[in-house]
């Protein structure tokens, strides 16, 4: 298989805070690549980084607090966005790269008609002339299947309903035909139905524009319906990275292992018994442990965990496709050991 | 801004403002004052043709002061009023000077009187009679509660005249020295005298009536610098942080901690000395005014739209325009400041009755308007006539700031209760 080069390729991207309580890594290190028309998953639980790590490729945190560290590295196009100038950024964002966000009720601008809000963006980043760009805007209303769009582009965002909004923020976001589009959490805030008509959506433009798609979320069944790739954070890391079917089918981090057991499936065999979870909290970013950041809620924790970090490295057998962080990887046999027992015992939601 | 409008005109606090009675009526009186300041307005433009000018305003509609709503003055001033005027037309008749000096709002002697000998002996007849009935009045000592003069018997004069009717005729003869005036002119002349006259015999209506211009003219361009000041600031301010807000909460708070009034006075005061003491254009001579006012009162609407901003800008629309790719200071312009228009709105009508109520003090003070009336300077010229218990004028000037700035409460308070999203329900 032919490697095609990567449209966007993150590596060693480290992100810190500051805050009252010191400086603190919000992401640590966080490498991945994203190829021209993919659609890239990043999943992970509340706080793991997954949108920090979008924002700054965008670069759209807050300049005073944050601190993107001088050797992260954030290539497009030959372009470093982790140090671009921020005209290099404004050129980029919008037309190049686009973002979608979690919470269509408030992404649009309520004192100005959705019309006006796709020409602001046309006008910004194209030279097209008035009638040229509404063309365009209700052209794009009606490629993401907003009824009526000739009626709808004169309406106020309060006019419409949630899902019709996204649809919106989406249609804004590729109105230039981005080479990237970051939709953070796109479907969180909507309801079941509508959440698959917008992916279902997105899927299609991606086929149609050939847009690469970071998605990011933290339900596993959109990951498995949309995505190609999935990389799943943890803690401002990445523990894993590969195609979304051998993550599903064969997950290297006991972590992606617990993720994937805690989704309820219809006609599960342990019928009647409680769904299982992951004992434990998240450690805090404050207080990270030396070694293994998911050893404390690990059942195959060893000594080793505890004293050093794994790095990122191919899994045994199947190349740099797919990338685990973890010393004791679920396709090697498990280590038992007395401490491993008792953390087993107690955590029902890790299986050997 | 006509989006903004549009939206304003479908959103539900139209209706809910439109459906509180005391509020529409309110508004409907703010609409009449605006259209009656708007009209003096015309005066400097358009001097004769409509408006009040400045000079209008300074005339004295009659020689001494009146009462208003028609309540007679008391004899003594009535006759004064006559003699006054009987006097002046004397003396033009004898100088041959011409009449158009002599004029009492719209009364005036007849154009070309002077040439015409007819006309002059039917003014030196009138004269003779207005002089004769005031010698038949003078001997009594007090006409305001005239004694009828007795015979040595201590019995009534049977020969004595009576008071009422010869007031009454002396100032029917006066009134006949001038040209007769046309029902609409008699009209306008009743509304002149209508609100009375202050010491010097100019119309209190008038005066109240221009001063509505003064008010609103104050009103309107301090409330406007400085809510588009007070936005700007305090929208840049929470949106950029950083040392630009510093200086800015620095600034207001500096401001802000000082007395109103005083530091309201002292920058008027400093103002006053420059060129615009010498400026003889009354528009032009309120700059000091609204100088120390717009530096004082944007503090209100920068510190509510300050926090409005610290709100507005972690919204997701204003991270999508980031993300669209738009500058910091077109974002600000344009996504951040239209959504505090009802904040502009609010704090418009609430800096548009202070500036109103400041200038009334400040006036009062002698530190506002210098040119032309205003209610402050009415009120405040108005001490000396108190004291001597006439109350036409300040009562005029106090009612018609009373009923504006009521007004202007009503509405602001029902502005407030219809469009801001903390009190629907």
């Amino acid at each position: 298989m032919t490697t095609p080069s990567p449209i966007l390729s993150v590596r060693h991207l480290t992100t810190r805070f500051r805050t009252d309580r010191g400086i603190v890594t919000a992401i640590d290190d966080v490498s991945f690549d994203l190829y021209p028309g993919e659609t890239l998953g990043i999943v992970g639980e509340s706080g793991c980084g997954k949108t920090v790590t979008s924002k700054s490729i965008m670069r759209l945190l807050p300049e005073r607090t944050t601190i993107i560290d001088p050797s992260s590295q954030i290539m497009f196009e030959g372009t470093n966005l982790a140090t671009a100038d921020d005209r290099t950024m404004r050129r980029i964002r919008g037309d190049r790269i686009a973002m979608i966000f979690q919470e269509p009720m408030t992404s649009l601008n309520p004192v100005f008609t959705i019309g006006w809000q796709l020409d602001e963006a046309l006008k910004y980043h194209t030279d097209l002339g008035r009638a040229a760009r509404r063309s365009r805007a209700i052209e794009m209303l009606k490629l993401v299947e907003i009824p009526n769009a000739e009626r709808r582009v004169d309406e106020y965002p309060h006019q419409l309903s949630g899902g019709m909004r996204q649809r919106v923020m989406i249609g804004m976001a590729l109105c230039c035909e981005p080479d990237v589009l970051i939709a953070d959490e796109p479907t969180t805030a909507l309801d079941v139905t509508i959440q698959a008509q917008i992916l279902a959506l997105m899927e299609n433009l991606r086929k149609r524009l050939n847009t690469a798609i970071i998605l990011i979320t933290h339900n596993l069944g959109v990951v498995a319906q949309v995505c190609d790739r999935v990389a799943v954070m943890y803690a401002g890391r990445v523990i894993e990275v590969g195609g979304v079917r051998r993550i599903f089918h064969d997950p290297q981090h006991p972590y992606t292992r617990a993720l994937l057991d805690s989704i309820p499936k219809a006609g599960r065999k342990e019928h009647g018994k409680r769904l299982p979870t992951i004992e434990g909290i998240v450690p805090s970013l404050f207080d990270l442990p030396k070694g293994c950041r998911f050893a404390d809620r690990c059942a195959r924790c060893q000594p080793l965990c505890r004293d050093t970090e794994p790095e990122l490295l191919p899994a045994e057998g199947v190349g740099e496709s797919h990338l685990k962080r973890c010393h004791f990887p679920l396709s090697q046999a498990a280590p038992v050991t007395s401490a491993s027992h008792a953390a087993m015992t107690s955590s029902p939601g890790a299986r050997p | 801004m006509i989006a903004a409008f549009k939206r304003l005109k479908a959103s539900r606090g139209v209706g809910k403002f439109c459906r509180n009675r005391l509020a529409v009526a309110a508004l409907g009186i703010i609409v009449l004052y605006a259209l009656v300041g708007g009209w003096v307005a015309l005066g400097d433009l358009l001097p004769g043709r409509a408006g009040i000018t400045y000079a209008q305003v300074e005339q004295p509609v009659w020689p001494t002061p009146i009462n208003g709503f028609g309540i007679p003055a008391t004899n003594e001033r009535r006759v004064e009023a006559a003699r006054i005027i009987t006097r002046e037309v004397k003396r033009a008749v004898n100088n041959g000077e011409g009449f158009t000096d002599i004029r009492y709002g719209l009364l005036h002697i007849l154009p070309g009187t002077a040439d015409s000998d007819s006309e002059l002996d039917r003014l030196s007849t009138l004269i003779e009679e207005s002089e004769d009935l005031y010698d038949q009045l003078s001997e009594f000592d007090d006409l305001n509660s005239p004694e009828p003069p007795t015979l040595d018997d201590g019995a009534p004069d049977p020969d004595s005249i009576d008071v009422p009717s010869t007031i009454a005729r002396l100032e029917g003869a006066v009134r006949q020295m001038f040209a007769p005036l046309s029902g609409w002119q008699s009209l306008k002349q009743s509304l002149l005298h209508s609100l009375g006259t202050d010491r010097q015999g100019r119309s209190n209506f008038l005066r109240v009536i221009f001063s509505i211009k003064v008010a609103l003219q104050v009103g309107i361009v301090v409330a406007i610098i400085s809510v588009l000041v007070g936005t700007f600031l305090g929208a840049a301010a929470a949106y950029f942080g950083g040392w630009v807000d510093h200086a800015v909460v620095w600034l207001y708070s500096t401001l802000s901690s000082m007395p109103e009034l005083i530091l309201l006075a002292v920058l008027v005061y400093a103002f006053s000395g420059s060129v615009f003491d010498k400026v003889s254009n009354p528009w032009l001579a309120l700059v000091p005014v609204y100088a120390a006012m717009c530096m004082e009162f944007w503090i209100g609407p920068c510190r509510v739209i300050r926090g409005e901003t610290l709100k507005l800008k972690e919204l997701e629309y204003v991270q999508a325009a980031t993300a669209i790719g738009f500058g910091r200071f077109y974002i600000l312009l344009k996504h951040v400041i239209p959504n505090t228009v009802h904040l502009m709105f609010i704090n418009f009508s609430l800096l548009f009755i202070a500036a109103i109520k400041f200038e009334v003090v400040l006036s009062f003070l002698g530190l506002g308007v210098k040119v032309g009336p205003s209610w402050g300077r009415m009120i405040q010229e108005s001490t000396q006539e108190v004291i001597n218990g006439i109350f036409w004028q300040i009562g005029a000037a106090t009612v018609f700031m009373f009923v504006l700035v009521l007004a202007f409460n009503i509405v602001s308070d029902a502005l407030q209760d219809a469009f801001d999203p903390k009190h629907v329900g």
